[in-house]
């Protein structure tokens, strides 16, 4: 029970950033080096407005897209295949877990050789990094149908088709909902990841370039941007999404 | 239909050995007739619905419905659980339609049908809430909802009512003897309360502690609508509350050990067991 006032759980976030603004300022006076918040404030402002840094971006975006949808098609269609056929269990499952266990990064060096320095070198990494997490919560998810709701619904008469997608599935949805909100962290990682190697124009690929000129404080906003879109997403979607449907389940 | 348990054996494995919870159970159900179970806590009554719905087998024994063996669960056989077991993705309406889904009934006439269940449970107003946001007794009244949805031919009934107040209880005692009487479905109701079986059942079956034997059948051949005070309603109360207490006293024997001590155990009319107690 929350026994602070709930003008405290506002501001708390807000108290935390303040915090580490202010330390990063005091690191950048102490150290002359280090740039300050508000001259890396500045050159993501201007990089923003810039129509080529855009373009970059929305390729990030339109890559992240198409890699996403994937994931969630794969990821779920072979989750539910491995969680309701025996067979494709014993071929894909232990496979599943294998794919999962590989970083998104760890599959670059594949897709270029397989796609080239290519977009969809950039997409396979995305669907690799992040499909694995999906298919092992779907999978999950489908096998534990609480006994007491499999009982309830078997006598009332649901069976086959019917009790899979009006019960199994139903009741897999709060775990297909994790591993979703868990595959955009991991396919954002990826997509940094990816655009880093492959060098196709993106944000990852601006944040290699930068590095190569040495310019820390372009180097430290193309971060800064890459944490905030990572968090700005997972907070305005997947943590809304993944509350609402906790929620509705009565698990929150 | 008939449902019947005949010299049916049932134990569950436990922390590495077994428990033996119902040894040679023989009851049956005529078409049609009510009868009540009440016996000690955890001497296997829901194992008893189980059993009869389909979703327990029995380790030796046969469950019969109209004489042909028991394979699994069907609506025919419709189960009120001790715990609501609703669909928490489902709303109320949801919940209540779904059984009539499943049978494959058109939207418009499954609504119709939910609903007029839905009003008999005085939850019209909520149709559009989600479990979670229920209190425990309007789940259960959703559950009761679901399941007489359904009409089956045998209704299962797990401690239905015990989680209600006295005045909802009563209501819904009322209109569950209501439908019984209109459509006489065959009804198997577990209870604590010793009252509400006497008031309800055409036959009450006493259960002893684990494992599981049946120590009594009361025949009760009132015509209903019974008064509470009625002398031979008493009478069968007292003779239950009898065979209960003996129960009773070992199970809490078993649970809390001998160094509890009981006072005699009296049999005639023990004062603090007053007939509408729950067990
Ligand atoms: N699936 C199971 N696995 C293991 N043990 C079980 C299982 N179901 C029931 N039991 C055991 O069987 C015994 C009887 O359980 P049951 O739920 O039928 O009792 P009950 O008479 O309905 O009790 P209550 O009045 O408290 O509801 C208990 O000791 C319980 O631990
Ligand atoms: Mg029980």
């Amino acid at each position: 029970m929350r026994l602070l006032p709930k003008r405290a759980t506002f501001l708390r976030p807000l108290q935390a950033v303040a915090f580490l603004l202010g330390l990063w300022w005091l690191t950048a006076v102490l150290v002359p080096s280090w740039p300050s918040p508000w001259r890396v404030a500045a050159i993501l402002g201007g990089s923003l407005s810039d129509p080529a840094f855009q373009t970059a971006l929305a390729g990030s975006a339109r890559r992240m897209v198409i890699g996403y949808a994937l994931v969630m098609v794969v990821g779920i269609g072979f989750g539910l295949l491995i969680g309701r056929i025996p067979l494709v269990d014993q071929v894909l499952g232990s496979f599943a877990v294998a794919v999962h266990a590989i970083p998104g990064a760890a599959w670059v060096p594949l897709a270029i050789l397989w796609f080239g320095m290519t977009e969809r070198a950039v997409v396979f990494t995305i669907l690799l990094g992040a499909a694995g997490i999906v298919m092992v919560e779907t999978d999950a998810g489908i096998r534990e149908v609480p006994p007491l709701i499999r009982r309830a619904a078997q006598t009332l008469g649901a069976r086959g088709v019917r009790y899979f997608w009006f019960v199994v599935v139903p009741a897999a949805t709060p775990k297909v909902v994790n591993g979703l909100r868990l595959a955009w962290a991991f396919g954002w990682r990826a997509l940094m990841a990816g655009e880093l190697l492959t060098s196709v124009s993106g944000l990852g690929q601006r944040l290699n370039a930068v590095a190569k000129t040495g310019a820390l404080d372009q180097l430290l906003a193309f971060m800064l941007l890459i944490a905030l879109i990572g968090v700005a997403v997972d907070g305005l979607i997947f943590k809304r999404l993944e509350h609402a449907v906790r929620v509705r389940w009565g698990l929150a | 239909m008939q449902v019947e348990l005949r010299h049916v054996f049932k134990s569950f494995p436990h922390n590495g050995h077994v428990v033996d919870v119902l040894h040679d159970v023989s009851l049956t159900v005529a078409a049609g007739e009510f009868v009540c179970l009440v016996g000690p806590t955890g001497c296997g009554k829901s194992t008893v619905i189980h059993l009869m719905a389909g979703l327990e087998r029995p380790d030796r024994g046969q469950v019969l419905v109209d004489g042909t063996p028991v394979t699994g669960p069907d609506p025919s056989r419709c189960v009120v659980f001790q715990d609501a077991a609703l669909f928490p993705w489902l709303t109320v309406l949801g919940n209540v339609e779904f059984g009539l889904r499943m049978a494959g009934l058109e939207r418009a006439k499954r609504r119709e049908r939910a609903l007029e269940y839905l009003r008999l449970v005085h939850l019209s107003r909520f149709t559009r809430a989600y479990p979670h946001q229920l209190s425990g007794g309007m789940r259960q009244r959703v559950a009761i909802a679901r399941a007489l949805a359904l009409q089956p031919a045998v209704l299962l009934m797990d401690e239905p009512f015990a989680a209600l107040d006295a005045q909802t209880r009563a209501v819904l005692q009322n209109e569950l003897l209501e439908i019984w009487e209109l459509a006489r479905p065959t009804i198997f109701f577990v209870t604590h309360n010793v009252r509400e079986a006497t008031g309800l059942a055409d036959r009450v079956y006493v259960a002893s502690s684990r494992p599981s034997q049946l120590r009594d059948v009361e025949r009760i051949s009132l015509p209903r609508p019974r008064h509470a005070e009625d002398p031979v309603l008493l009478a069968h109360q007292h003779r239950i509350l009898g065979f209960l207490g003996e129960e009773i006293e070992k199970v809490l024997r078993e649970e809390l050990g001998e160094t509890v001590h009981f006072p005699e155990a009296q049999h005639e009319t023990p004062p603090e067991r007053s007939p509408g107690m729950h067990i």
